[in-house]
């Protein structure tokens, strides 16, 4: 604890210094609150709007916690798939990398055409997000197997099945939760841009109205919420990591991520 | 059981010609070395034993059965200890029967712990072990296995002489206490006088057995052996075999 505050501080000052400036020069140069509002009159609607936003928050948690938690069950299910049969990877990894490069905001218009205003077509684009980061970071933890434990199992006999399960598996882990960490912060953001698009509760309608009506405050409001949320899973998983790999940080001698590479 | 014959193995990858005729065997419960100049292809023969590769030509055979490319009957320590470090050393020690797909022997497993002089590291993880106290848990992993013959690889290169020598002894003291058949590497001449029965002598590229040498001194060996006569006088005839 008490070095989490020694480490702390230094961002947090940063932070706190940006926003003084921000209020300073605000008020110094007179910048009217439609174009930018101030840092306290942002705090002021973040707690007298409270119930404005409050059901959005509930909605954009349900959503985005659906589509990552589908997101990295299918980019784990991919990444096992490409890796176990060398066919599919020749055949599809070109493709999804593709998928990738199409960009999301041209297409969830499309979606919602073919499935509607409902949570599909919303739950498909956090997916699309999500899975990808998950399934490059699986791959490559599956790659990266060290070679001398690898060269033991095959002595000692091992199915390739055991030699995915015993070793390539959890060698990945570390890798794998990477992957999981970017897709969480991802999971948020898609949630936002597929409410954009057409949906009745979110962060993101909550948005679309504040700044159609040119409330700037309440679009800051939005964006702090954003940040949150995105941390709050971010720090989900990183408990979830720690607690996973503990190997990891027993001992007297912290093993680096990049002991293998 | 557990005797390992090798017939006229020969191997060869491409134009590089690694093994030619190798002619030798392990008797139940022997311990066997195989010395020779470092490239001579003395790691290509466990990767024919282990399954790995096929043989061009010969047989290798377990108590009778041809074993040529089939994997699962041996088991194996390789030279660096190769610990699976998100394995608690008993889980570690457990990994061998695991692949062997055998029942557990709990009470075994933490005995052979105990003789490593490792009690009360069970739940610890291996970056919290030292050099030589890795290859301990490396070595009795390849205990706990079914398997009846054992393959180590150069084990104990890569500890410091003190350590080397301790881990020696030790090896010697548990080899006798379960007696199971041996096959070991190494470029280190005192080391194979040391430990073994009988020393099989390789040569240069391509590797012919030059002699095979039964080392004739009582078991249990101490120390002091490193530094008599006839202990010296077998570490040249080795040394002379190994220049020519």
């Amino acid at each position: 604890m008490k070095s989490a505050v020694n480490k702390g501080w230094r961002p947090l000052l940063v932070f706190i210094l940006l926003l003084v400036m921000w209020e300073g020069a605000a008020r110094l140069f007179d910048v009217p609150a439609w174009l930018l509002p101030l840092p306290t009159q942002i705090a002021e609607e973040a707690f007298t709007g409270y119930s404005l936003y409050v059901s959005h928050i509930m909605s954009t948690i349900t959503l985005s916690a659906t589509g990552y938690l589908v997101g990295i069950t299918v980019g784990i299910v991919v990444a096992i798939l490409l890796f176990r049969i060398p066919f599919l990877q020749q055949a599809f990894y070109p493709l999804l990398i593709l998928s990738q490069n199409i960009p999301v905001i041209v297409l969830a218009p499309l979606l919602v055409i073919w499935f509607g205003f409902g949570m599909l077509p919303k739950v498909i684009v956090i997916v699309l997000v999500c899975f990808f980061p998950v399934t490059i970071a699986a791959l490559d933890g599956f790659r990266q197997t060290d070679r001398d434990m690898l060269y033991y199992l095959k002595m000692i006999g091992a199915s390739n099945r055991q030699i995915f399960w015993k070793l390539q598996w959890p060698h990945s882990l570390p890798s794998l939760f990477s992957g999981l960490k970017i897709a969480a912060t991802y999971s948020v953001m898609g949630a936002v841009i597929s409410e954009w698009l057409g949906a009745n509760k979110g962060i993101g309608v909550y948005m679309t109205l504040a700044s159609s009506s040119f409330k700037t405050d309440r679009v800051f409001v939005a964006i702090v919420l954003i940040m949150i949320l995105s941390l709050t899973y971010f720090g989900i998983i990183l408990a979830v990591e720690k607690s996973v790999l503990r190997w990891r940080s027993q001992g007297g001698k912290e093993s680096d991520g990049s002991t293998h590479s | 059981m557990g005797q390992l014959t090798l017939e006229n193995l020969s191997k060869s990858y491409g134009l590089n010609h690694v093994l030619q005729d190798i002619t030798l065997s392990v008797k139940e419960g022997e311990f066997v070395s195989i010395v020779g100049p470092s490239g001579s292809g003395k790691s290509t023969i466990f990767q024919l034993i282990g399954g790995l590769y096929t043989p061009d030509s010969g047989t290798i055979s377990l108590d009778g059965s041809v074993l040529n490319n089939s994997r699962g009957y041996i088991s194996y320590m390789p030279q660096s200890p190769a610990l699976f470090p998100w394995r608690t050393v008993l889980q570690n020690v457990e990994l061998s029967a695991e692949i062997a797909g055998t029942k557990q022997d709990r009470t075994k497993t933490l005995e052979l712990i105990k003789s490593a002089g490792l009690s009360g590291y069970e739940d610890a993880y291996p970056n919290e072990l030292s050099g030589g106290m890795k290859q301990r848990v490396s070595f009795i992993r390849s205990l706990n296995a079914p398997q009846s013959i054992i393959c180590l690889d150069e084990p104990f290169s890569a500890l410091d002489e003190f350590t080397r020598l301790e881990m020696q002894q030790w090896l010697l003291s548990i080899w006798e206490t379960y007696k199971k058949s041996i096959l070991f590497i190494t470029h280190d001449i005192d080391e194979a006088l040391f430990l073994s029965d009988r020393i099989i002598v390789l040569s240069d590229k391509p590797a012919v057995v030059k002699k095979e040498i039964t080392v004739p001194f009582d078991r249990p060996r101490s120390e002091e052996l490193l530094l008599s006569d006839p202990f010296l006088t077998l570490k040249r005839e080795i040394y002379n075999l190994l220049r020519s």
